[in-house]
């Protein structure tokens, strides 16, 4: 009688302890505890798979007394990429923190990271979420700061206090709710919520507060310097899932807490933030000098798109179009999640290998390093959105959700978008093939390499291919 | 900045604090009674204890609690990961030090009081751990370069102690077949005090880590008996 929310939970969280009570096995440790918490998140999603949703009540009280643990298609989805992004992260990590007091202060505090990840992601109760979102940032802020840099202490003591206030903000949001409807859990309360200021007040406030930790244009001001100055893994985690997981976040609520007042006008007005993103995030990657930034503002412009998918949502009653629409805008995050964690662990390679990661000088990269360069390539692909991505079938489908609710003009962001992606990803890959042919090796350090090629490979190749996978697991009807 | 754009920002702050207020008003005015509290009391003979803040922490919402602790780890885990601790201060005069063999054995009586009354009054593992870690605190200030606490290898056991006794409870519980974090009836009192002592523990360690400021330096002490 195991129960696998609880599980996907636990593991991980005891894989810290271990790592921090025995400091000397801490490598081993770490690859016992990567593999065994990615089964169990897996394990997650195969019961969804095969049951539909899942919920577990810890401390068997149930809501509203107690609080409750639940996954759902959504969940799921999010549970299975994050499960396989971290297991490469690791991996990778095992190779990048080879030796020294680094790899024992990696360690426990990534293992805490990806428990209170798999938390947020099965989270059922709004108090939950608060303290999940609290062990969340503390740790990616940790990690980030694990370089000792001046730069990166600064940028993730901002990102620290940006966080603090992020979640504050969501906790009051969370506050007048419970003093409204006098219960935490998100079915109870999406059920009871009304129209009217308090309803109004929370929305703003935890859209608000969770705006500022996922970054949406214009409260992205701290993510650059802190993205592009962590260690190559804990960029790749940061940008690929801690984000992600604030815009989950969003999202949920939107759907299942504020679903019946959110109202075009608050949708239309998210879909704006997000174009705004998209264009400026992507202008950014396009004139940065280093390439951890350009992928840092990249990641701006991927979210950009994810919110582009709220004014359609509102617009699309419910239906096979909407459900199409949902399932894209979730493929669309996992590409993004895989394509942007390859890119961060082979920009790390590039610059661990150059010494540096300005663009300008990165000439003979593919001869150096053929296997990081073609997982940049990759993961390029997935990030202008070319078939066979998965990004090209979102991004299709968001194009055609634009069409059908007569909004158009998304059409034109989503072009320009393309467009300036595809310019900062060629004007790395011009850089990195200026010199004469013929690469030696093609895979030069096998622990750090091939996670970083698999992670580009899933996101330009398998996720497009494997797309219909998704609309079963979300339990929705397949693509027409 | 100048003192315009500062009185600016302080009125849309006050306003902004206004508007919050009316708002809260509005959620009292509609609110449904009691909220949780009624049931929560209703529900205490079934929790074991007789305090219901208690029985909110580590029973109906344990797995909150569990998730705190972890917050608590990540915080001392993040500090040592910035660096050795600084030097404390040099050893008190007589009269502190006097004084502090005084307080810092009274505080951990009063610990273990507190950590005793949550069962049934005010009281449990946070505010326990909080006057242990209070009393670390004072040794350090004292002169103590390591707060009175052990080794880093100890110190690295006792903080995760409190987490290990707990997720073990909830996966023992879950491995039983009555679920995670579910204590069975007439277990729930030793349970939540075995999960509480161990919080303590690792609460009052952490705080007096975390004040310390840093990763524990080696001394030459190490390994000999104090």
């Amino acid at each position: 009688m195991l129960d696998s929310l609880a599980l996907a939970v636990t593991v991980p969280l005891l894989a810290a302890l271990l790592v921090t009570a025995l400091p000397g096995r801490v490598q081993t440790l770490g690859v016992i505890g990567a593999i065994a918490t990615a089964l169990v998140s897996l394990q997650v999603t195969v019961q969804v798979w095969q049951h539909g949703s899942l919920r577990s009540d810890p401390g068997g009280w149930g809501a509203p007394l107690g609080l409750a643990l639940e996954a759902d298609g959504l969940s799921a989805a999010l549970l299975a990429m994050a499960a396989l992004v971290a297991l490469a992260i690791s991996i990778y990590a095992t190779g990048y923190f080879r030796e020294g007091e680094r790899r024992l202060h990696f360690w426990p505090l990534w293992f805490l990271l990806w428990s209170a990840l798999n938390a947020l992601l099965l989270a059922a109760d709004l108090f939950n979420l608060y303290v999940t979102l609290e062990l969340l940032g503390l740790t990616a802020v940790a990690l980030g700061a694990l370089t000792g840099q001046r730069e990166a202490v600064a940028a993730n003591l901002r990102y620290l206090l940006v966080g603090l206030l992020g979640s504050m903000t969501y906790l009051l949001g969370v506050v007048l709710l419970y003093a409204a409807y006098g219960t935490l859990d998100i079915a109870l309360t999406g059920a009871a919520i009304r129209p009217g200021p308090v309803a109004s007040a929370a929305l703003v406030l935890m859209t608000g507060g969770l705006a500022l930790k996922a970054a949406i244009f214009p409260l992205h001001f701290w993510l650059p310097p802190a993205h592009a100055n962590a260690p190559a893994p804990v960029s790749a985690v940061l940008s690929a899932l801690v984000v992600k997981a604030a815009f989950y976040l969003i999202l949920r609520l939107w759907l299942d807490v504020f679903g019946t007042i959110v109202t075009p006008a608050a949708a239309g007005l998210l879909g704006l933030l997000g174009a705004a993103a998209v264009i400026w995030g992507s202008w950014r990657a396009l004139r940065a000098e280093r390439l951890k930034l350009l992928a840092a503002y990249s990641t701006l412009a991927q979210i950009g798109y994810l919110c582009l998918f709220f004014p359609l949502l509102q617009a699309t009653p419910e239906g096979p179009a909407r459900d199409d629409l949902l399932a894209a805008l979730v493929l669309m995050a996992i590409s993004h999640g895989f394509a942007k964690a390859g890119l961060f662990l082979a920009a790390g390679l590039v610059q661990h290998s150059a010494g540096h990661d300005r663009i300008d000088e990165l000439g003979g990269t593919a001869q150096h390093l053929p296997a990081a360069t073609f997982s940049i390539a990759l993961a390029g692909t997935a990030l202008i959105g070319l078939p066979p991505s998965g990004s090209f079938i979102g991004k299709w489908i968001l194009m055609t959700g634009a069409i059908e609710t007569g909004q158009w003009w998304w059409i034109l962001v989503i072009l320009i978008g393309t467009l300036l992606a595809a310019a900062y990803m060629f004007r790395v890959l011009s850089r990195a093939f200026n010199e004469a042919p013929t690469p030696r090796r093609f895979v030069t350090q096998a622990s750090t390499e091939v996670p970083a090629l698999l992670l580009a490979l899933t996101s330009a190749v398998v996720l497009g291919l494997g797309a219909q996978l998704l609309w079963r697991l979300m339990g929705f009807g397949v693509v027409a | 900045m100048n003192r315009p754009a500062k009185l600016m920002i302080g009125l849309l702050l006050c306003l902004f604090a206004l508007v919050l207020l009316w708002v809260f008003h509005a959620a009292l005015m509609q609110s449904p009674g009691a909220r949780l509290a009624d049931l929560a009391m209703d529900s205490l003979p079934l929790s074991g204890v007789k305090n219901p803040v208690t029985a909110v922490l580590l029973s109906y919402r344990a797995y909150d609690t569990l998730l705190e602790l972890a917050v608590l780890l990540a915080a001392l885990l993040g500090i040592w990961s910035l660096g050795a601790a600084t030097p404390g201060f040099q050893p008190a005069g007589a009269a502190l030090a006097a004084m502090v063999s005084w307080v810092v054995p009274l505080l951990i009586l009063t610990g273990g009081y507190l950590l005793w009354v949550g069962g049934y009054a005010p009281g449990g593992a946070f505010q326990a751990g909080a006057l242990l870690g209070s009393a670390g605190v004072l040794l350090r200030l004292a002169g103590d370069e390591r707060a009175g606490l052990p080794s880093e290898r100890a110190q690295r056991r006792l903080v995760v102690a409190g987490i290990a006794v707990f997720a073990l409870v909830g996966l023992g519980t879950m491995v039983a077949g009555i679920g995670f974090l579910t204590y069975p009836p007439g277990w729930s009192k030793w349970l939540i005090l075995l999960i509480e002592t161990a919080a303590t523990v690792s609460i009052g360690v952490t705080l007096a880590a975390a004040y310390a400021g840093g990763k524990p330096r080696s001394r030459a002490s190490d390994g000999a008996t104090p």
